[in-house]
């Protein structure tokens, strides 16, 4: 027990005052010669100590009362920990050590285990005590033991790990841990860590603690929290296929403080040499997002890192990823040159105009196709090619079944019949009948799904509709076909189907503007863009996050390459998928060097940049949430590290005190004026 | 206008304590109680003739000289005067319990004095022979009876001598005094009779086999009986055993008083069962009360 205010002890000397008033009004027996003493000896004695009993009641009472009120007034609050205890079986402890990032603040982390040493002590010897470490997961370090020193030992085993909080986890895993311990004793759950407003959300929280499980909870994250600025997140395309990067790299800064911070510099760097320095400022509790593009790419990968000079939480000041720059493969555009007048124009235009394309295009008609070509390519668009021979047609499919790349366009030269039997096994339709409107009107692209890669960047102007569409096949899409968009009618327009490894897109109009006006809108080169690079680019993140599990590519003719993680350490992952690929799990923040025999490659791991918000949450509501609120906070006990005030705050003694004291002081009364009334009756 | 308060026929015992002489004292209270009695039933208890007497109107016819009135035709009035056969003990209880007094100034023992010079009065103008016995544990003063001249002053001297103090062991003195007194007579006990009742009863037996007819006045403090203090706490002290006890008057009252009242029940029912007169008097009480107790149960001997 604390006392706010412990000057008011001085108080205590008002208790002289009773104890004086009892002494000079204590009644002083006068002694009187009494002859029939024997009769009096024989009335039952115990009245009189009753009587005397009354008195030192009287003044116990009104001693108690003033010590109660000075009590009160020093404001006492409890800040120890450790809840009052069945004393009559021994109960199940599961000690909950936060291990996150944010414990890796001043020695957050190391008060953290005296607590959780504390809390071992303070259990009796036959308690099971179970050892948890959780951030946003949760490990069990040891099951329940009665051996301390085990337990012990694994508290000082322990470190501060790299990821987020989820508190609703931890709870979880204690709960589900606590489960399977026999026991008739209390059930006890002692978490302690710094308590972040990240780590648990009530809008989302669903679990609460059964009832008979009491929570104690040890605050080590201080009533201030420092103030951080953070990189929380970077946007950046992994993989590009040109010397200059076109896209933004946006990093998105937040400040998790109170105050104001200005001339923070944002300092971009590839390969360990800065492209770029940005000088930001911070209002409050603000997020800034800083772009940079145009810059050069090594070819391969590179290594690139934001850094921010905030000098304060450093784990957060600094953010890894990649950009890998690749070589283009090479795509074959196939068309009808029958007329000897090139049908895609456009289309070659539009492939041509950006260097960051995955592919560099070759334009071939039909029947000036290798079919055995066909396979040094990885995109092959038909674009309305006509009738096909047979020879390319098997080429195309083995192509395509081989894990090859195609898009398909039709138009007026392409023959339905022709079309359904020779690509019938990779087409992700069956043509019907061609639709031609009449003069003058057209049909508009509508039902898109503008979740999908190639039509999310028109999500936000919705414009895809301008384009007028005169002439177009019904299509039937067969079965695990995938309809991307539809014309007004409700027939098909952009179809996706994969066959074997390969993927085929086909559009039932034309690339060209024979049914359509679309290559002379402003859509068009973006929605031919977005087909190539959905054809022909395969997901790559320019970072992982901790925990996430990626997959490092096998060298060609030759096993997964040896990684060495941040740290410098060697992996020793073997977790290896059919394909002979590696899957390794994000441990340390950071880039993993993986050591290809041809040249390096990396993979960048980063914290989740909401752990630098050291921002307390809301206990009550968090009590409420995980014990259910008045019902199940039976038993739970909240001991945060807070002030003196703010316990003595939430605490309130002084109140049940003062409440005590007057009760006590009622009580004194009522006895004072019963034996004044016994005496005047008698 | 107030009245004047009507003149009390009993004086008070209070007021009696201002006497200094007993033999005054006695004199004023039998001489007051003797005149009080208009119609005495006790002339005398003996038919012995001393004079005649004028008759007054309101005198019993009973004692008329018919003859005289038919020879003289006066009015004469015979009288008479009792015998001196009986003789008459009175044994003071001078024990320190017996020097109480609560609100008034006469100590139990005083009122005993009062009541003994009294009787011994009343009895010696009877002409009884009258003797004073006075005890505490054992008998320390013994003035055996007599009917002489000059015997009174003899009482009343060792009487006005007596002091309070020592123990009381009752029934061994009435058990001393059986032996004593040898000649049978009448033997008057004035004490608080503070024992047990049982064995006052065996002595009270022993008295009577010796012959004795008894009476016993039990002279108490008023508030001995009420047990009346205004103290919330008193520091009570034994008189004799000097024995100090802590009580609170109020809560002690009611259970003092029941057994209070159980004992003098229990000495009424002692002292019938032996056929001895027990009046119970308290110090507020006038001698008178006494006096005629006395000698009412004496008539009815």
């Amino acid at each position: 027990m604390s006392f706010l205010t412990p000057l008011f002890f001085l108080g205590v000397a008002a208790l002289a005052a009773p104890i004086l008033v009892h002494l000079v009004r204590r009644t002083r027996a006068r002694r009187v010669q009494f002859p029939a003493l024997v009769f009096v000896r024989q009335v039952p004695q115990r009245t009189i100590r009753r009587r005397t009993l009354h008195n030192l009641l009287l003044l116990l009472l009104r001693c108690l009362a003033i010590l109660l009120i000075v009590i009160a007034f020093t404001r006492p609050f409890f800040s120890g920990g450790s809840a009052a205890r069945d004393n009559s079986a021994a109960g199940a402890t599961v000690i909950l050590i936060d291990n996150s990032l944010s414990m890796r603040r001043e020695n957050l982390f190391a008060e953290a285990q005296r607590r959780a040493e504390g809390a071992l002590d303070e259990a009796r010897n036959d308690e099971q005590i179970a050892l948890m470490s959780f951030d946003k997961r949760y490990t069990v370090i040891n099951r329940f033991l009665t051996d301390k020193n085990r337990v012990r030992f694994g508290i000082s085993s322990l470190g501060a790990g790299w990821d987020a909080t989820d508190y609703e986890q931890a709870l979880r895993g204690a709960e589900s841990l606590l489960s399977e311990v026999q026991t008739t004793g209390p059930k006890r759950i002692v978490m302690i860590s710094d308590f972040q407003m990240p780590g648990w959300s009530q809008a989302t929280a669903t679990f609460k603690l059964s009832n008979n499980t009491q929570l104690t909870t040890f605050d080590v994250g201080g009533n201030n929290p420092p103030p951080n600025i953070a990189i929380t997140n970077v946007e950046a395309r992994g993989v590009v296929f040109g010397q200059k990067y076109l896209d933004n790299v946006v990093v998105h800064v937040s400040n998790f403080s109170d105050t104001p911070r200005d001339h923070i510099q944002v300092d971009f760097q590839i390969n360990d040499q800065t492209v770029e320095k940005r000088d930001i400022s911070l209002n409050s509790r603000d997020s800034r997002v800083v772009e940079f593009t145009g810059f050069n790419l090594n070819d391969g990968t590179n290594r690139c890192t934001i850094n921010i000079a905030a000098g304060d939480f450093a784990p957060d000041n600094r953010f890894y990823f990649t950009l890998r720059r690749e070589t283009p493969a090479k795509g074959l555009i196939i068309e009808n040159a029958s007329r000897g007048r090139s049908d895609s124009l456009h289309l070659q235009s539009a492939l041509t105009t950006d260097d960051d394309l995955p592919f560099t295009f070759a334009l071939k008609s039909a029947g000036s196709v290798d079919p055995a070509s066909i396979p040094d390519y990885a995109l092959v668009v038909l674009n309305d090619s006509g009738p096909l021979s047979p020879t390319l047609a098997d080429a195309l499919v083995r192509f395509v079944n081989g894990g090859g790349q195609m898009i398909v366009s039709t138009g007026p030269r392409t023959s339905p019949d022709s079309f359904n039997t020779t690509l019938q096994q990779i087409s992700p339709v069956t043509l019907r009948e061609a639709v031609q409107t009449k003069m003058g009107e057209s049909v508009a692209i509508t039902q898109v799904k503008f979740d999908h890669p190639i039509f999310e960047v028109f999500q936000e102007s919705g414009r895809l509709a301008s384009a007028n569409v005169i002439g177009y096949f019904r299509s039937e899409p067969r079965q695990n076909a995938s309809v991307l968009a539809r014309f007004e009618d409700g027939s098909p327009a952009l179809v996706e189907a994969t066959t074997g490894k390969g993927r085929v897109l086909l559009f039932t109009s034309s690339l060209g503007p024979s049914w359509n006006d679309l290559p002379l809108t402003p859509l068009y080169l973006p929605f031919i863009h977005q087909m190539v690079r959905y054809a022909g680019t395969h997901e790559e993140n320019a970072w992982y996050g901790l925990g996430q599990t990626f997959t490092v590519n096998k060298e060609k003719e030759a096993g997964p390459p040896a990684i060495d993680t941040p740290s410098g350490t060697r992996l020793s992952e073997n977790r290896i998928t059919p394909d002979g690929d590696l899957l390794v799990t994000a441990r340390e923040p950071g880039f993993y060097r993986l050591r290809y025999n041809a040249a390096p490659g990396f993979a960048a791991v980063n914290s989740d940049g909401a752990e630098g918000d050291f921002t307390k949450l809301n206990f009550g509501e968090f009590m409420a949430g995980v014990t259910g609120g008045a019902g199940g906070a039976e038993g739970a006990e909240a001991n945060r590290n807070l002030s003196g005030e703010e316990i003595e705050g939430r605490q309130r003694v002084w109140w049940a005190l003062l409440l005590v004291a007057l009760l006590l002081l009622l009580a004194e009364s009522f006895l004072a004026r019963r034996t004044k009334m016994v005496k005047m009756i008698g | 206008m107030s009245t004047p308060a009507a003149p009390t026929r009993f004086l008070d015992p209070e007021l009696l304590a201002r006497v200094g002489s007993l033999e005054l004292l006695a004199r004023t209270v039998v001489e007051g109680f003797m005149s009080g009695l208009h119609r005495s039933p006790f002339t005398g208890f003996s038919t012995e003739f001393t004079e005649y007497r004028q008759y007054n109107p309101g005198d019993d016819l009973r004692y008329l000289d018919w003859r005289l009135l038919a020879r003289t035709d006066r009015y004469f009035i015979k009288k008479y005067r009792a015998d001196t056969n009986t003789q008459c003990h009175l044994l003071i209880d001078t024990s320190a319990s017996m020097n109480y007094a609560h609100a008034s100034s006469v100590t139990k023992l005083q009122y005993a004095q009062f009541l003994a010079a009294s009787l011994a009065y009343l009895l010696n103008r009877q002409q009884d022979a009258v003797g004073l016995v006075a005890f505490a544990d054992k008998v320390h003063t013994h003035v055996p009876a007599r009917n002489r001249t000059g015997h009174m002053r003899t009482i009343f001297g060792n009487l006005s001598l007596l002091q309070p103090g020592g123990e009381t062991d009752l029934a061994a003195s009435l058990h001393q005094l059986a032996e004593i007194l040898t000649r049978r007579g009448i033997v008057v006990v004035i004490s608080d009779f503070y024992d047990q009742p049982d064995r006052l009863g065996e002595s009270f037996q022993h008295l009577r086999f010796k012959g004795h007819d008894t009476v016993a006045f039990q002279v108490l403090d008023q508030n001995e009986l009420d047990f009346d203090f205004n103290d919330a706490v008193l520091l009570l002290e034994d008189a004799e055993t000097q024995e100090q006890m802590p009580v609170l008057p109020d809560v002690v009252m009611d259970g003092y008083r029941d057994r209070m009242r159980r004992h003098v029940d229990d000495m009424r029912t002692c002292a019938a069962a032996n056929n001895v007169d027990y009046e119970l008097l308290t110090t507020k009480q006038p001698l008178d009360f006494a006096l005629l107790s006395f000698l009412s149960r004496r008539a009815g001997k």
